[in-house]
């Protein structure tokens, strides 16, 4: 296991661990560790947008639906105290990691409200 | 018969709460005193009732403003409804004045108005943390790796060390921060035994084993609050319980009362779990830094064996709280804890950081004392010209006049136009203002003063921030 620390937003939001890039990502119904880039081809997943009903992040390459839910309740991990996260990722804690930044969807850093 | 339940939850809208808080507070035990400390009288605290009409404990308060008077007046107001669950005595015989105060203090008519105001009070200081959002799916092994990270930390010296080594009077810092322990460590492991009632299985033990050593196995001697003693005695001080109540800043008081808060609300028993984790791992490395600081303040005579004591039982205690606290209650309770085991981690980690950064801010206003007060002349010359126009307050009071210690939300301006004004910003630190002179005092920081001419008029200009009337 490998605990890490990070930006919530801003500078320093990204992460990543072994080749995979997470962000984190606040939406009306919760926040999560999200891995930035999509299983199918590697979309950027960070730009996604929510779907109508809030629930699915919509992949912007391909359209593949992702569950928020299932990020928030089954995803890696974490917790966020201001603009600092701590996440337990399921890796050996001497894994490679490296910290960049990652721009955000609005739907993704908590500008749509909850309907 | 039909009967109909109706069954609501307890709310007070915010006028009826102020008054609650108002009559609560104007209990002859806590209104000001004419000294700058409690002698001998458990029971006694100043709660300023005069200031709470002023104040809105209905909603919480945002981080920024946490070391606002109000939750001062909100965490003084707590430390005192949590206490009437304790039992406190005086060291010297019950004078007639000690029953009456005993009596007042275990009161029904105290308890039950200090019950109702307790949830907006907590919620008015706590509510902050809220904001901790914890996600994921949390498992054991996640937990372990996640609470074993701060076991792993380097020792690193605390801002208030770093402050306390470089004050401009150290041995005056050092006795400001065990004052700041007070509350917390005379009447140390008081909140833990909250949760040792009930039956809640194997954990229940376990908790009551940590209890057994925080009082020293029934040795008075060896109990922890006797070597706090020690340690307050031999630094100069009296460890009678709350002496030196009106120089406990906010955030030592959010402490102290933050462990109540939760022992008293058992919804938050599995937060406490992860608060205690956090304190205890903490402990070693903070007495072990402890120790070789007040040795070096104040040389061999300090009694440090309250701090090595710790460096050797909570270096068990971290331990037990993961081994037979934490993960036990995780194999009985399932992993759906385990979020709030994280919370409680995180929010104490929150509450001790606050504590840490204010008394180091506290250290930094005593020393400012003398610049502070130079610094009254050019901010005074742009008041009287016209230059910079606040609020102002003027005020006439008689010799002896203890204005009771308090903070403001903003920065102010004190200036004397006729007497003498003893300013205190601490415990043992102080400005004599005459006439002419004055102070500027900075937002959020703890102060008092007393009169010490026949009459004393000055006026208090709440310039809001010094700085920018210099610019
Ligand atoms: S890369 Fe995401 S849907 Fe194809
Ligand atoms: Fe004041």
């Amino acid at each position: 296991m490998l605990v890490l620390t990070f930006a919530a937003e801003g500078a320093g939001n990204c992460v990543e661990v072994g080749s995979v890039p997470y962000v984190y990502a606040r939406t009306a119904r919760g926040a999560f560790v999200l891995p930035a880039r999509c299983s199918h081809r590697g979309g950027p997943l960070h730009l996604a947008d929510l779907d109508k009903a809030g629930v699915r992040l919509v992949c912007p390459w391909h359209g593949a639906g992702i569950s928020a839910t299932r990020l928030i309740k089954k995803g890696i991990p974490a917790v966020r105290w201001g603009n600092t996260v701590t996440a337990v990722f399921p890796v050996p804690a001497d894994t490679e990691t490296s910290t960049g930044h990652l721009p955000l969807s609005r739907d993704l850093c908590g500008m749509r409200a909850a309907n | 018969m039909s009967f109909t339940p109706n069954h609501t939850p307890f709310e007070l809208d915010p006028a009826r709460l102020s008054e609650l808080a108002l009559d609560f507070a104007s209990n002859p035990i806590y209104l000001d005193n004419e000294e700058w400390q409690n002698t001998d009288n458990p029971y006694r605290r100043q709660l300023r009732p005069q200031i709470i009409k002023y104040l809105n404990f209905s909603t919480p308060l945002p981080k920024e403003d946490l070391l606002d008077y109000s939750a001062l007046a909100a965490n003084r107001l707590l430390a005192t409804v949590y206490e009437t669950d304790m039992m406190f005595l005086p060291k010297g015989p019950m004078t007639a004045e000690h029953w009456a105060d005993f009596k007042s203090f275990y009161s029904s008519t105290n308890r039950a108005r200090g019950e109702m105001i307790r949830p907006y009070l907590e919620r008015h200081v706590f509510g902050f943390l809220d904001d901790i959002e914890v996600s994921g799916e949390w498992t054991k092994e996640s937990l372990v790796a996640y609470l074993g990270r701060l076991r792993d930390q380097p020792s690193v010296p605390m801002a208030s060390e770093k402050a306390i080594r470089e004050s401009s009077d150290p041995k005056r810092a050092a006795r400001n921060w065990l004052i700041q322990f007070a509350p917390d460590f005379l009447s140390e492991a008081s909140p833990m035994i909250r949760n040792a009632m009930g039956y809640y299985g194997p954990v229940q033990s376990e908790w009551f084993k940590i209890i057994i050593d925080e009082y020293g196995y029934g040795v008075h001697e060896s109990k922890h609050s006797t070597l706090f003693e020690r340690t307050m005695t031999s630094a100069g001080l009296s460890p009678d319980l709350h002496r030196y109540w009106q120089y406990y800043l906010t955030s030592s008081l959010m402490m102290s009362n933050y462990f109540h808060y939760l022992g008293r609300n058992h919804e938050h028993f599995f937060r406490y779990l992860g608060a205690l984790y956090y304190t205890e791992t903490t402990l070693v490395d903070f007495c072990e830094r402890g120790a070789d600081l007040l040795t070096e303040v104040f040389g061999g005579e300090v009694d440090v064996e309250y701090f090595t004591e710790h460096v050797h039982i909570d270096t068990h205690h971290g331990r037990m709280a993961l081994e037979k606290l934490i993960l036990p209650i995780v194999e009985q309770c399932g992993e759906a804890v385990i979020p709030e085991i994280v919370r409680g981690f995180e929010e104490y980690r929150a509450i001790a950081q606050l504590a840490d950064d204010d008394f180091a801010t506290q250290v930094a206003w005593m020393d400012a004392g003398p610049q502070n007060k130079k610094l009254h002349d050019p901010v005074w010359k742009k008041v009287e010209s016209g230059e910079v126009t606040a609020p102002v307050a003027y005020i006439v009071e008689p010799r002896g006049e203890l204005s009771n210690t308090h903070q403001h939300d903003g920065d102010e301006l004190c200036h004397i136009a006729s007497g003498t004004m003893k300013f205190v910003s601490g415990y043992d630190s102080h400005q004599i203002l005459e006439a002419g002179e004055g102070t500027v005092i900075w937002r959020n920081r703890l102060h008092g003063a007393i009169i010490e001419s026949e009459e004393c008029v000055y006026e208090i200009h709440s310039v809001g921030d010094y700085r920018a009337c210099l610019s």
